[in-house]
This record gives structure tokens, sequence and C-alpha cells, in this order.
């Protein structure tokens, strides 16, 4: 489970994916035209700009498309980005830019960095000004913290209150999950019994023909236990999944892109808008990194996901900043 | 609401050490006033001056999401204070509730004057990870 070989991560670190020998972007490459489907482009300081650019004849047709943001941390004043409302702001104009539009934005979490008044509005009215249908969040710990997550329940929460979701777009069954709250002194990210019993029940209906999407802020595998990059429970919601054909994960919280996949599962991560975080294991612990001032936008960035009827895998594309 | 009033912010808090004595005496006061939390073995109520406390009694930085300390022992009536060096935002919280701080930004620290002795068993509510104790004799 937890074998880094299996990993690809972001650019721009001086870390290669396993001890096989295989960096990065020979690895991409491989995932890329290893015949599954799977279409994956990282623009990590090579091809950044082109991938949120608009579409070309030349791209291939797409039932819809939706973009993750993740981790724009508004409030954020650190070191590591002077001005993380510029480019959480420069997001929102890439999506803007988007054609055809995406169909929704997924924000997975730490939309705010400490929870301060106005930070939520600035993201949710700049997410209203793009032309995305609907927006769907789901929270990090940065955004329930403060209040064991009332505020942001009251907001974003639901008829139920709960925050946990899913719906359903165009075939695809979309489940939202929540892991950062009720964090328990040395314990970790997440879902509790009662998320898990809901999770049963919302897919067991559902034909093992329909493609998955599964978001939640702190990664539903084991990236980096040490770190608390990791679902305690994580295992348990998957063991739901495995009998779907197609399950893509979305999550955010390492501010880096990694991807692993298991089986008909693909897990991702997701760049931040805000700030980058270490390689897992890569130095005393995690948080924020200063990086030089020119390669910043480099390592931050969005995602755009499309999906293609009768494609096994969802083709995803990040983009960064720069 | 969240404990505001023992979130000090040490770049601003230095500034004013430099201004004087009786300058920092005066505007510490309330800046330092013992936030009105409720429950048996908190500071509420008391008088203390916290602020000369905190800099003289045990500190506790937080670097690369640990604790410098994370087991202390004091005598009764220790001030410690609690300083986040990281850029992450984290939280000093009591497992038993018995105190707890607001969300700390980098150079932001919180103090908490242990009047009972026990053993405070503490961790950070964003990264629960990080836990740390202190024993009061």
């Amino acid at each position: 489970m937890n074998d880094d070989s299996t990993y690809a991560r972001d650019a721009d670190s001086p870390e290669v994916s396993g001890g096989d020998g295989v960096d990065r972007r020979g690895f991409l490459q491989c995932m890329a035209w290893a015949g599954t489907g799977l279409v994956w482009t990282v623009t990590g300081g090579v091809l950044s700009s082109r991938a949120l650019s608009p579409a070309s004849a030349a791209e291939p047709a797409r039932d819809f498309s939706f973009v993750q943001i993740s981790d724009t941390h508004i409030g954020f004043k650190g070191e590591a980005n002077k001005d993380a409302l510029g480019t959480f702001e420069q997001a929102i104009a890439r999506i803007k830019a988007l054609d055809p539009a995406p169909s929704f934005i997924i924000h997975t979490g730490d939309i705010t960095h400490a929870q301060k008044p106005g930070a939520f509005d600035t993201v949710t009215e700049a997410l209203k000004g793009t032309k995305a249908e609907r927006v769907f969040y789901i929270p990090g710990e940065n955004d329930v913290f403060a209040d064991g997550g009332t505020e942001y329940l009251g907001r974003f929460g639901g008829p139920k209150g709960t925050g946990w979701q899913s719906f359903d777009y165009k075939g695809v069954h979309f489940v939202g999950l929540i892991n950062v709250l009720n964090f328990k002194a040395g314990g970790l990210g997440s879902l509790g019994q009662a998320q898990l019993d809901w999770l049963k029940k919302d897919v067991e209906g559902l034909a093992s023909s329909t493609p998955l999407v599964v978001f939640a802020h702190v990664p539903l595998w084991a990236v980096y236990p040490k770190w608390g990059w990791v679902t305690d429970d994580g295992e348990q919601a998957l063991g739901y999944l495995k009998r779907f054909g197609s399950v893509t994960v979305l999550n955010g919280h390492i501010h880096q892109i990694m991807q692993k996949v298991e089986g008909n599962i693909s897990f991702y991560t997701a760049l931040s808008t805000a700030f980058p975080q270490p390689a897992p294991g890569v130095g005393e612990g995690p948080g924020p990194v200063k990086v030089p001032a020119e390669q910043l936008r480099s390592v931050l960035g969005l995602r755009d996901v499309n999906y293609v009827q009768g494609k096994s895998r969802l083709a995803i594309v990040d983009s960064t900043l720069a | 609401m969240h404990g505001n009033h023992r979130l000090i912010r040490v770049r601003w808090l230095w500034r004013l050490a430099v201004l004087g004595t009786a300058t920092f005496g005066a505007l510490a006061v309330p800046t330092w006033a013992p936030a009105g939390q409720s429950g048996p073995g908190t500071a509420s109520g008391m008088a203390q001056p916290v602020a000369v406390a905190a800099q003289t009694g045990p500190r506790i930085e937080i670097t690369k999401h640990k604790f410098s300390r994370p087991t202390l022992t004091v005598p009764a009536g220790t001030t410690v204070t609690w300083l986040n060096r990281d850029e992450d935002v984290h939280t000093v919280v009591s497992t038993t509730q018995a105190f707890r701080s607001a969300g700390l930004e980098t150079d932001e620290a919180y103090s908490y004057t242990f009047t009972k002795p026990g053993v405070y068993e503490y961790f950070c509510t964003l990264h629960p990870l990080m836990t740390g104790k202190v024993i009061v004799k």
C-alpha cells in the first residue's frame, strides 16, 4: 500500500519517485503511455500554461469537465507566499478562462488559513464569479479547528448539516467526505462511523459500472502517516468502493501532486494555490516551504478533470500558475 | 470567544517592551487579562501579572510541528507560554478542555497559568499528532 515507487510527485523536488531509478517525469510518461486510458499531464515547470488555455481542436471529445481547487488558505501571510490572495485570484482567472467552462468546481478544503472573518466569503464570492454551474466544498482542518466546524457546517453543511454529500452528474456518482472533524490527541484524520455508514448506504444501490469520484481533504490512502497524511479509517471507506470499475479519489492537504493506482482506484492529491509543502518525509516536518520567488508559481496550481463516457479513467490535467 | 485575550503577537509585545515599563504595564494589563474560561482548575478570575510571568516562565516553542518541550514539569502557579514559530496555524488544547488556545499564527503565543497539581495533556487540534504534557507539582 505504502510503496513509494508507485507514487508520482510534483516537479521541482530533488526527490525521485522511488529507488528504481525512474524519475518523476519518466514515471509520468510511463503512466501516460501505459495504455490504461489514463491521460496524465503534469505541467509543473514544463508545459504549465498550456493545460488550462482554451481547448484546441486536437483535444479529445469530453462529456464534461470539472475543476478541483484546493488549499487556498485565504489569510495566509507567511514567508512561503506573501501574496496568497494574489495567487488565489490568478487561479480564479485561469478557471474563468477555461473553454468550455467546467460544469462545476470542487474545493477540497483548507479554504481558509485560520478561519478569520471574511475568509470563507472571499472564496465563495470569487468562485461564484466563474461560469461553473455549482461549487462543492469539503473542509480542511484549517476550516473547522476554531469552532469544531460550526461556521463551516452552517455555510456548507447542507440540509442535514453533516457536510458530507453525494450527487450524480451525467452518469458519474460524486461523493464528498469529511475527514478533519473530531481530531483526537495523537490521532489522525478520520471519517467516523456515522459517515462510513452513510457512505456504505450511499453507494450500495449503484451498479458496479457507475464511475465514482470521491473527494476529501486529507488523503484517503497512506501517503505519509508520520506526518498525519492519512485517514485512519480510509481503508474501510475504500472497501465499499472496491467493486466499482472506475473510482477516482481526489484529495488536497499535502500541497503537491501525488498519484497512486490500486486496482480500479486511482488516487490523486492536488496542488495548493497558496504555498507548497515538502515531499513526504523530506526535512523535519510538514508545513509551508519557501521557494525562490521566481519558482513559486510553478509549485502552485489547480486541476482540470475531464470525463469521457466509456473511458475507464478520468483524464486529469494538473496545471501550475507559472 | 476563543480566548483571544491570551493571544499575544510576540513581535508587537517586544516592540512594546522597549518603550519602557510604565507604558508596557499600562497597555499590558488589558491585553493579558485572563480569558473568562470556565471549569475547575482554570486561571479564571486570578489576578496575575501575566506579562511578567509569561516572560520569565517556561516557554515552549512550536517548530516544524513539534513542541520543543513535549514534557515539562513545573511547580503550581507557573505560567507556561507556547510560541508558534511555524507558518502553519497551531493550537494548544487540553485533552480535558482545561485550557484551549485560539489558532496561533506565526509568532503568536498563548499563555496559561497552572494553579493545581496534576498532569495536563494537550495537543494541536489541527495536527493531532502534535502532543505534549505539562506536569504540575
